[in-house]
This record gives C-alpha cells, structure tokens and sequence, in this order.
C-alpha cells in the first residue's frame, strides 16, 4: 500500500476502514498523545478502543471519556491553561474513538480522534510559545503502518 | 458613611433613569417575578425573588430621586445603604442571577427587572463588591483581549488547524471584506469546531468575509461584571478594527452575551450609531439560506430540540431564525414546553459561570432545563450559545442524562453541501 | 360634634384638602419619573419601538401561560379585586352623582346588585389577599409596613362604602362619614405608596414594551 502523504489520502484511507478497525486507527492517534494527560478514564477508553471491546464495555468507556473531557475543559471566564487545554482534547479523542454511532461528528471516530489530537498537540504549542509540531505526519506515518499491518 | 458605600451610591445614581423611577414606583409586591426566576424556582429561597435583589438600588432611587423620600431621609426614617448591605447583595447581584429576563416578562406591571439588576451591577463593581471571577475575567480582557487570556497566537493555530483539515484559506485583516468575523474565548478554546464550520458554509456560499487579529474576541466581561467603563473598552477595538477594514456587518458568534454587547449596548457605550451592521451569526446564516446561498443535504434521523439562548432570543429578539436553521437538517424536530422566548435559561449566563463559588447553585439551577427536557425526551440537543453549551453538557452528565449537544452552526455545517472540495 | 357636622366638614374643607394633596401628589410622583427621561439608543432597531410599546401597555395585564399555572391565585384574586373596585368606584350611581355635580360629567350607572356582587367579591378577594400575603413564602418575606398600608387604605373604602350604602350597624350620617373619611385617607397615602402604580404602571408598561419591542420582542 502507498504512503499516505496528505490529507484526502489520510481522510479517505480512515473512510475506507471498517468501524472497529477506525476505533482502533483512532486508538493509535490518542496513544500518541496520552501523555499529555493524567486520567485513568481516558486510558481506559483508548484501550477498549484498541482491543476492540463490546458494545457495553464501549457504553461505559464512552461515559467515562466524555466525563473526563467536561471535567478538563476551562470555565468560562476562567484563566485558560493551553497546558491543562491539551487533556480536554485527548479526552475528546478518545471519546471520539469509543463514542456509539451517531454521537460521533462526521461519523468517522478515527478522523475526529485524529482531529483532536492534532488540537491537544497545537495546544501544548500555543503554552509552550513554540511552533506546533505537525501531528498530522505523525498520524499518516501511524496510519500507514496500521493499514500495513 | 463609608467611602466604598458612597461609591456606590453615585454610580447608582447614575444609572437611575425615568424607566428606573416609573419601574420602582410601580411595583406591588405581588411576586410573580419570583415564579418566573429561574433560581428562585429551584432553590426556594424567597431571597432570589428578583425585585428583592435591586434593594440597593431601590435604597437609592427613593431617598435621592422621590420627594417624599428625600424628605423620609432627613428624618431618619429611609433605609441607607451601607457597606454591609452591599456585602451581603452581591450573591443576590450576581451568583443569583444570569440576566435572563423572564422576570422582566411576568412582571404585570412591566418592570425590566434583568434590565435594572444589570444597572446595579454598575454600582457593586465600581465599589469592588464583584466576584472575583469576574474581576479577573474582566482583566484579563482588558490586558489580553481575552477572558481566559487567549491570544492571536492560540487563534492562528486555530486556523492553521482548520485550513489544514479543509483546504480552504482564512482571510485575516482583509480590508473591504463584507463580513468581519469574531469568535468567543469559549469557542476558541472549547468548541474549535466552530471556525471551521464558518470557513466551510462561507467558503460555498462565497461570502466575503476576514477575522482581525486586533479584534477578535466577542465576549464582553465588561457587560457581565456590570462595568461600563470596561464594555466600552472592549466593544470599542471591535468597533475600530471593524470601521478600519471597512466592512458591512460585524458578526457575533455563538455567543449569547455577545450579541447583546456587539448590537443593542455597543452603540449606546461609544455613544454613537455604528457605521456597520451588527449581527449574530445565525442571523447571517438564515439570510444565506433565504437567499439559496446555504444548501444542506440530509436529515438528521434523531428527535432533537433546541435550548434558545437567552440573551440571543428573549434579549435579543433572534426568535425565528435558530428554528428556520434548525428545519433544513432536522425532520424528527420538537419543541420543549415553554419554548421560544420564555424558555428556561441553562443558569449559567450573565457571569455566572465565572463565578467559582456558584458553581453549586448553577448546577441546581440546571434542574429546570432538566424537567423541560424530560419533558420531550430529545436523542440530542441542539443549542447556539457556546456557555450555555458547557453548561447544559455538564448538568446532563450530572444527571446521567445520555443527551449529546451540539451547536447549531456546526450541525448545519456537518451537512452542508461541498462542491468541488480544494485538496486537502 | 354632631354626626351632621361631622359629615358636613368630612365631605367638604377636609375632602378638598385630601384631594389637593392627591393630585400635588400625584403631579410630583410624575414630574420625578418624566424628568429623568431615558437617554437616546443608538442601537439599530429591528422596528420601531413605539407600536410595540402601546401593545405592551395592554398586553401585559393578559399573563402568559405559565405565569398563570404558576401563580393563578395572585392572579385570579387580583382580577377579581380589581374588576370589583373599578365597578364599585365606576358604576355606582352616588359615585356618578358626584361627579356631575362637580364637571357636568355623567354615564349610566349599573342596577345595585351588580355592583353589589362586585362589591362583596373585590372586599373578599382582598381578604384573600391579605391572608395569602401573610402565607406564602415569597409574599411575607417580600411584605413590608407599607404594603400593610395600602392594603387597609384600599380596603376600608370598599367595606364602609358598602356599609353605608346598605345603611348597616351605624347611622347613615356616620356610616358615610366614615366612608368619605376612609377615601380621604386613601387619597393622602396614595402617592407615597405603591398605589401610584395605578398611574404608574403605564409608564413602566411602556418603557419595557418600547425598549423590547425595538429588538423585535413582544413583550
């Protein structure tokens, strides 16, 4: 399988992947930004995602992710951490990839994991004063390597 | 009597007009104002009747603006206002109430009084009886340019994100566009999605449109402390980015103080008509689909509902278009009871969310949203305030509700139809 | 002093007095308010705010649905009271009498026990009232001496009025005297109290009505 080199490549290879192995591309995209967050409920859901869980354990890690991504986003009106910013959007990842159908955007979790991810890398950015780190060739390269897999 | 009490007391005296004076005369304590508030109802605590919570100013109006009352104040018999009650008003000021203006409605002799608890606010912040949230928020806005201290910096990765993931360009500091965007801190933060959907349905509509990297925030913290020295600084750089790059109409995102800051309060705080239009963005969006210009395909297959914003619709006056917006992408639509203009605010606008130590009472405040929604039992709910947003997905969780939310521009641009999409 | 010059000094040089009072009063209530003003919006209306604010003026005394579920006995009891002291004051035909003798004005009155009726219904829903405001949560925490004031200015007109007509317990003489007595005292108290929202109550109608309607809310 070629390389993907750009967007329509990345976003039509996740279209063309089956729902369990887009959760599972997703994982993959989440993993690559869980440091940045300290939250058991948010790793739990990008491993259920990964192993393929059923539709329960799915339910439930849904739940938690979604909870952890409303318990990091800053009040409003509230000083913003860019820093603590980047865990509401892993949270939002892996929300993405474990989310039933119809509660995920675009009806793609690989591509809105990949989205947010990108979003907590930019995030961690915007704190640290320097240049975003381009998360997307780092998920093409992660996406290639799944589809060869 | 104190200084901080004298301060207080002046800008009072300043806010206390004909409509203030013919509003005070004519109360009669019947309390229906009460039943109309959306914290009273939930706590029970006759403290939030919203009459009861303009006491200072009443104070004021009588003993300075009556006859009758001047004459009661030299001889002992007008309550004064100290120090103490100020104190003790300024939860009844501001964690108490979002500004929402259902009392305004119910009261049959037709007081404002969302309307003049605003007007008090001017009198608590000027002699520092604010929160401290909103002191900060209100800070950082004037310093940053932003209440959660957001900066251009943040907004161009924002759009380095959405250019990249779309493939379109967007235009930044374009002189003579026709549409001058801005965006809430909220969004910027929370809700990135919003900027990519503008750029999307803008994008095929072929609006002409640009952001300012000099102005760029729409919310207002000046209006949500009560300050109007702090409202008029911060409408007034949107005023001048907008009257710089000459453009049309400004447009106020899914915002709901915003809006009301940017178009009905914006004008009167710099004193003058604007030279553009102000408009909210479903205002804009109802007009591109009334001109054939916002072309959507599909319908969303679940029943959903959707939460008016109350500074957008019932303070506003945007009452048609979300529900227009909403019939173009939802077939299974339907309207919790007491929709429309006197729907139940989400509990968390006018300040209140910045408020840290309201966190509580928001939360009960929720209460009513929840019974209106179980009400009409909705698979999703749809709503066009990024606050209100926040807040009605934290009181679901609380409640174990399973009820996504979702902004309405985003779910108009989730079905929106692209022609010959750029390279990505 | 005989009952007879009791009332001859009640129904005249004291009855002048009330009433210079009143409309002194009145006229100062006013003129506090109108001198204010309200300064000019500059904000784009949707419409102008005029329509919309003379259609508040009157729609306001229709509640909206959930404000009657929510609040129908403040809201049945006042109609009720109100109604009742309209066609009491309005239609009873001494009342008329009165006022033609003083500018040639007159209408047709209403048959007795029509105003009877009105009456006894305005005297008990204000009862209602009273013992409602002593009751309710929001009521007694909001109640205060002036309130207690209006009522018992409001209310003795209504119950000796109806006392004298019907000639009950006292002399007529008395009975009538204490009737103009208890108006005159309303009459005084009237503009240092919340009754002004009688008149007022078009203003504050008015400005809210305006000010929503010109961003395209009926208020």
């Amino acid at each position: 399988m070629a390389e993907i080199k750009n967007e329509a490549a990345f976003r039509q290879a996740l279209d063309g992947l089956a729902l369990a192995d887009q959760r599972k591309a997703g994982a993959l995209f989440v993993r690559a930004v869980l440091p940045l967050i300290e939250d058991e409920r948010v790793a739990g859901a990008v491993e259920v995602a990964a192993k393929g869980g059923s539709d329960e354990a799915l339910a439930a890690a849904f739940q938690g992710a979604r909870r952890a991504s409303i318990d990091w986003h800053t009040r409003c009106g509230a000083e913003g951490d860019w820093k603590e910013q980047a865990a509401y959007f892993v949270a939002r990842a892996a929300a993405a990839c474990v989310a039933p159908p119809g509660h995920v955007k675009s009806g793609n979790p690989a591509w809105q994991a990949a989205v947010n991810a990108r979003m907590a890398r930019t995030s961690v950015a915007i704190d640290e004063d320097g240049t975003a780190v381009r998360e997307n060739e780092a998920q093409y390269r992660l996406l290639g390597e799944f589809l060869k897999a | 009597m104190t200084d901080r009490a004298k301060i207080a007391i002046n800008a009072f005296k300043e806010q206390i007009d004909g409509a203030v004076s013919a509003y005070l005369s004519s109360c009669v304590h019947c309390g229906l104002c009460a039943h109309a508030c959306l914290f009273f109802n939930e706590t029970g605590d006759p403290r939030y009747t919203p009459i009861h919570k303009l006491e200072p100013l009443r104070r004021v109006w009588w003993s300075e603006y009556t006859l009758f009352g001047k004459l009661a104040l030299l001889v002992g018999l007008a309550p004064k206002v100290t120090e103490e009650l100020l104190a003790e008003w300024q939860e009844l000021t501001y964690n108490a109430c979002s500004l929402c203006g259902r009392c305004s409605m119910v009261c049959p002799v037709g007081n404002d009084i969302a309307g003049m608890i605003r007007k008090q606010r001017e009198g608590m912040v000027a002699a520092g009886y604010s929160p401290d949230g909103l002191k900060g928020a209100s800070t950082r806005a004037v310093k940053i340019g932003s209440p959660m201290g957001v900066t251009w910096k943040a907004v161009a990765a924002q759009i380095g994100h959405v250019e990249n993931d779309t493939g379109l360009q967007i235009p930044v500091d374009k002189d003579g566009a026709d549409y001058l965007v801005l965006m809430s801190s909220m969004e910027i933060m929370n809700y990135p999605e919003y900027l990519e959907a503008i750029a999307r349905i803008f994008s095929e509509a072929g609006v002409s449109w640009t952001l300012s990297s000099q102005a760029f925030e729409a919310t207002n913290s000046g209006i949500q402390i009560g300050s109007s020295d702090i409202a008029r600084e911060l409408v007034s750089r949107i005023v001048a980015a907008a009257e710089k790059l000459g453009v049309k109409t400004v447009i106020s995102p899914e915002c709901g103080h915003a809006y009301t800051a940017l178009r009905w309060d914006g004008p009167n705080l710099i004193g003058r008509p604007y030279k553009f239009k102000a408009r909210h963005i479903l205002e804009v969006l109802d007009e591109l689909r009334a001109a054939g210009k916002l072309k959507t395909e599909g319908f969303e297959e679940e029943r959903m509902t959707f939460h008016d914003p109350c500074q957008l619709v019932r303070r506003g006056g945007v009452l048609e278009q979300p529900r227009r917006l909403v019939k173009m992408v939802v077939k299974d639509f339907v309207d919790m009871p007491e929709a429309g203009k006197m729907n139940w605010c989400c509990g968390a606008g006018g300040g209140v969310s910045a408020i840290e130590e309201a966190g509580e009472l928001k939360l009960t405040a929720f209460n009513a949203k929840k019974r209106q929604l179980e009400a009409v039992k909705p698979d999703k709910l749809i709503t066009a305030c990024a606050n209100c947003r926040i807040q009605l997905e934290e009181g679901l969780e609380e409640n174990n509700m399973d009820i996504p939310v979702i902004g309405l521009t985003e779910l108009l641009a989730e079905h929106l139809v692209e022609t010959g999409k750029a390279e990505g | 002093m005989t009952t007879v010059a009791f009332l001859d000094f009640v129904r005249g040089p004291l009855f002048q007095i009330a009433v210079a009072i009143f409309f002194a009063g009145l006229f100062i209530r006013f003129v506090e308010i109108l001198v204010l003003g309200r300064k000019t919006d500059f904000s784009e209306p949707r419409q102008s705010g005029t329509g919309a604010g003379f259609k508040t003026v009157f729609s306001r005394s229709v509640p909206e649905a959930g404000t009657f579920k929510r609040s129908a006995f403040t809201i049945i009891a006042g109609y009720v009271f109100h109604i009742g002291l309209f066609v009491a004051l309005v239609f009873l035909a001494p009342h008329i009498a009165l006022v033609r003798d003083t500018t040639g004005l007159s209408w047709p009155n209403l048959p007795t026990p029509v105003v009877d009726f009105a009456t006894v219904a305005a005297i008990g829903a204000l009862v209602a009232i009273l013992v409602n405001r002593m009751r309710d949560k929001v009521l007694r925490f909001l109640t205060g001496f002036e309130d207690y004031v209006a009522w018992t200015a409001t209310f003795l007109p209504l119950l000796t009025g109806y006392m004298a007509f019907h000639h009950l317990l006292l002399r007529y003489e008395l009975m009538l005297a204490l009737h103009i007595l208890s108006v005159e005292l309303l009459l005084v108290v009237f503009p240092f109290t919340k009754l002004m929202h009688t008149f007022t109550l078009f203003l504050s109608r008015w400005y809210t009505g305006s000010a929503f309607g010109r961003k395209g809310v009926q208020s």
